[in-house]
């Protein structure tokens, strides 16, 4: 067939299938992941029942989700209820798109890039695409036509809109010190700095990962969605496979948050000190790992992390979840923006 | 603020601490039990299903008097024997409602036979049916068969074994060099 | 009785709630009718008789020993110190002594029944401001609790322990070694929730400040046990009026300054470490002898009015007895629980906070509502 064909239809298109397939999978067993750490956490063993060692929990969970009764509250907004889960889970899921998993391999001749496009703007995309997932929220809460389902959508909407701006101020010294926008661009000037860019940002790290775990209304900033409190939240009238998509978006987001800390901070899928200690990646022992395996391995920390904070602590009360977004992170961030940029300046010239 | 006050609130080490404790336990042993594979066992005097023997039972009715929620039903006539014309009561129905029993033991502390006629000292908690009103009244027969009772592993229904031997532990108590304080089923 | 708004006028800017009564941080059936202007709220109304199951009715119509199964399932968290209770305002009535060994079991148990409340209470009230960790660990050191409870009495929760003049049985062999052993392993415990909670900033911007009770208010209220404690004041019954041999034990009440939730939680884990104390002393100390005084089969009261209270780990636990002279069971049979003089203080320790504040405040009070309606 024809190159063009092939390179913008046919690659394309399998590279779409296998990560769509790869992140629904990756997302249900996220769920069976967390029940399993968080036991551990706490002197007890997951679920262990289903399957083997309990590994086919999801899709027990799953069957579960599909054949539960479809309740559609008589006096909500029909169109706008059916439309606020897709609104969440769509831009989690779009958001990978952009997101680089490993270096350019090449099979039957040709170079294949593990990710699906190398956008200049990649970081912006990013950014914006997930702030539609407030939407989702606020459609959610307020479609349900219960003034509770209302006040817990607008808390969670209000939460996650505050704490994007610190975390978009925090990713700017990223870019500062990398001097590009696209993700690849990233984790290239990464290898040529020879750090990952944790090291010199560390304060730039420490307020995205917090900015990213209020994104995604997780522990210690989840009271949006916490059983013990008032109100039910925003997912209080959804069943069935709707309810499940609210989760998924949730895991998704905590994906999402793990990728671009992984690419930004942690230099994506190179190796430690990939230039320092190129000899020893390049010996025989080790030069099979593929990039993609590093990435999925700091990945997995990262989650293990999220899951590790759930735990472990309280959670904050929203006033105070506010302040410490508003009076300390904003700050703090444009310091720190102020601070890179200065070290660029004096370091590079 | 102080500088020290700022960086203390800046790096939370309070959190890490925190963390710290709950991350060992990701890597210590789990101590769960996975029944109904494995079952833990409860202690000698645990009070579980009732056991009774009829040949033991000299039909004083204490026990009756001492249930709170009188959920013991004796009935029993006074029969003559024809030949010694001695008189001798008989039981007709001994009966336990044990869906309203609360496993108090008042009845087990005031039978005055010695070993006792009835004791709920026997491991036994598996008694759960699917009916409540018919299966979980046990008449004299069915506190004797234990039917419809999952004996705990290695005791035996009162029709065929013996009931724990000094559950309360006066026994021992009054002759210390006499083992165990209390010897199972 | 059916709840109506609160006032039949109410201004637009608030909003009525009902918050429970199945609710996974009420502890129980408690209902409380919320007056909210936005998050703050304006006026908390408790309800509560969801769990009435007629108990101080029931106690006129049985024996005194009958009466014994029926106290454990008040304060169904701490069933050895509501046995305790009823044993010893039956035992100042009739005017027996217990023997000595008797009085130090009794005292071990209720102390190691004191500990396993206040560890329930920390998982609750832990779980209720979202660190879901400590449940687990402090129910895997309560479940050791509940072994030797079952290893000397035959039953985890509603235990049925005492005995009017003393106690049923003897210990079991190797109990006295299990306790000891127990007792030398907790306080580590105590030391890993501490790390966890006590200074972890998120707990303290919580706690801190959150229903604050002044001394005045807490005597005026008539608050007793850890509420009353966290607030300043130094009263505990077994100091106060001491009961089974109390008065020979050397431990220390803790007190708090500023009367917040906070203190309260701090009240608490050292109760929880002179509690260790005692039962160490007692083991140490514990006499020979007869468990059980002389008291006859039946047991008839003369005629008489008695009140005796004893520290239940919630607070003051209270018994009026009213006997008429040769009978068999009670006239009547008050029980004056803790939870319910506590929980009066509720809406004025909520007034002016936010709603995220009142699931803090009741954790922080430490109610059963078995006790409480009884």
């Amino acid at each position: 067939m024809s190159e063009a064909l092939l390179l913008y239809l046919v690659i394309p298109l399998v590279k779409i299938v296998v990560l769509l397939a790869l992140l629904l999978l990756l997302v249900a067993y996220l769920t069976f992941f967390e029940r399993k750490i968080l036991a551990y956490l706490q002197v007890r063993i997951g679920p262990n029942r289903v399957g083997p060692r309990g590994w086919l929990q999801p899709v027990a969970d799953g069957l579960k989700l599909f054949v539960k009764e479809d309740l559609i509250p008589t006096s909500a907004q029909r169109f706008v209820f059916l439309l606020a889960p897709c609104l969440i889970i769509v831009p989690a899921l779009v958001v990978f798109a952009v997101v680089p998993f490993g270096e350019p391999f090449t099979m039957a001749g040709r170079t294949i890039t593990p990710y699906l496009a190398d956008v200049n703007i990649a970081l912006l995309f990013v950014l914006a695409v997930s702030s539609i997932g407030v939407y989702g929220i606020i459609l959610g809460g307020w479609s349900s036509n219960n003034k509770f389902s209302l006040m817990g959508g607008l808390r969670s909407a209000a939460q996650m809109i505050s704490y994007e701006v610190p975390m978009g101020f925090a990713v700017i010294a990223v870019v500062l010190m990398s001097g590009s926008l696209s993700l690849v661009g990233i984790v290239e000037a990464q290898r040529a700095a020879h750090v990952w860019f944790v090291l010199p940002g560390i304060l730039a790290f420490g307020i995205y990962f917090l900015c990213g775990v209020a994104e995604t209304n997780r522990n210690p900033f989840d009271l949006p969605e916490a059983e013990s409190e008032l109100v039910g939240g925003f997912h209080t009238e959804y069943s069935g496979m709707k309810f499940a998509f609210f989760f998924l978006a949730e895991y998704a987001n905590m994906l999402v948050v793990s990728s671009l800390a992984t690419v930004m901070f942690f230099g994506g899928w190179l190796p430690p000190l990939p230039n320092l200690l190129a000899p020893l990646w390049a010996s025989p022992a080790l030069v099979w790992i593929p990039g993609v395996v590093w990435f999925a391995a700091k990945v997995a920390v990262f989650i293990v992390v999220y899951i590790w904070f759930r735990g472990t602590f309280p959670r904050y009360r929203f006033d105070q979840l506010m302040q410490i977004g508003w009076k300390w992170l904003i700050p703090l961030s444009l310091a720190n923006v102020l601070a890179v940029g200065l070290g660029v300046l004096i370091l590079r010239g | 603020m102080t500088f020290k006050d700022f960086f203390s609130r800046l790096i939370p080490l309070d959190l890490f601490k925190g963390l710290g404790v709950t991350g060992a336990y990701l890597l210590k042993r789990k101590e769960t039990v996975q029944y109904p594979e494995k079952r833990l066992e409860p202690s000698d005097r645990f009070r579980g299903m009732f056991g009774y023997d009829s040949e033991r039972c000299i039909d004083c009715g204490l026990c009756a008097k001492a249930c709170p929620i009188n959920i013991i039903y004796i009935v029993d006539h006074v029969e003559v024997d024809p030949d010694t014309k001695k008189k001798r009561k008989v039981i007709d129905r001994y009966d336990i409602d044990v869906k309203r029993c609360m496993f108090c033991g008042l009845c087990e502390e005031a039978c005055p036979t010695e070993p006792r006629s009835i004791w709920l000292t026997s491991k036994t908690y598996e008694t759960a049916t699917y009916e409540r009103n018919e299966r979980l009244y046990f008449t004299k027969e069915r506190l004797q068969s234990w039917e419809g009772v999952t004996a705990f592993p290695g005791v035996v229904s009162p029709e065929d074994g013996q009931r724990p031997d000094d559950p309360t532990g006066k026994k021992a108590a009054a002759a210390p060099d006499a083992g165990d304080g209390g010897g199972a089923s | 009785m059916t709840a109506g708004p609160l006032t039949p006028l109410y201004d637009s800017d608030e909003m009525e709630l009902s918050f429970g009564p199945q609710h996974p941080s009420t502890h129980g059936v408690l209902r409380v009718m919320l007056k909210l202007d936005g998050e703050k709220i304006l006026d908390a109304k408790p309800i509560i008789g969801y769990l009435h199951r007629g108990t101080e009715k029931l106690f006129e119509t049985m024996a005194f020993p009958q009466c014994l199964p029926h106290t454990d399932r008040m304060d169904y968290v701490a069933a050895a110190t509501n046995n305790q209770g009823f044993c010893v305002t039956m035992e100042k009535l009739l005017g027996v002594t217990i023997p000595p060994r008797a009085a130090y079991i009794r005292m071990i148990l209720a102390e190691l029944q004191r500990i396993a409340s206040h560890l329930v209470w920390l998982a609750t009230h832990a779980i209720d401001l979202g660190a879901i960790t400590p449940f687990f660990y402090t129910f895997r050191e309560r479940d050791a609790i509940l072994d030797l409870f079952e290893e000397y009495c035959g039953a985890r929760l509603t235990l049925n322990t005492m005995k009017i003049g003393g106690l049923p049985f003897e210990l079991p062999a190797g109990w006295l070694e299990r306790c000891s052993a127990y007792v030398d392993e907790f306080p580590s415990h105590i030391d890993e929730y501490e790390e966890l909670l006590t200074n972890n900033r998120i707990w303290r911007q919580r706690t801190i400040g959150i229903g604050v009770v002044s001394p005045e208010d807490a005597v005026e209220w008539g608050l007793t046990g850890p509420p009353l404690r966290g607030s300043g004041i130094k009263w505990d019954i077994r100091k106060v009026f001491p009961y089974d041999r109390y008065d020979e034990i050397d431990f220390e009440v803790p007190v708090g300054t500023n009367g917040d939730t906070y203190d309260r939680y701090l009240v608490r884990m050292v109760e929880m470490r002179q509690s260790v104390r005692i039962i160490r002393q007692c083991l140490d100390r514990l006499p020979d002898g007869p468990i059980m005084a002389r008291v006859p089969k039946v047991l008839r009261a003369q005629e008489g009015m008695v009140y005796a209270s004893v520290e239940a780990p919630k607070g003051e636990l209270g018994y009026f007895l009213v006997t008429t002279d040769k009978s068999t069971q009670p006239y009547r049979c008050h029980v004056r629980p803790p939870s319910f003089v506590n929980l009066q203080m509720l809406p004025e320790m909520v007034r002016g906070h936010l709603v995220a504040d009142l699931v803090a405040v009741i954790g922080t009070l430490d109610i059963v509502l078995g006790e409480i309606d009884r």
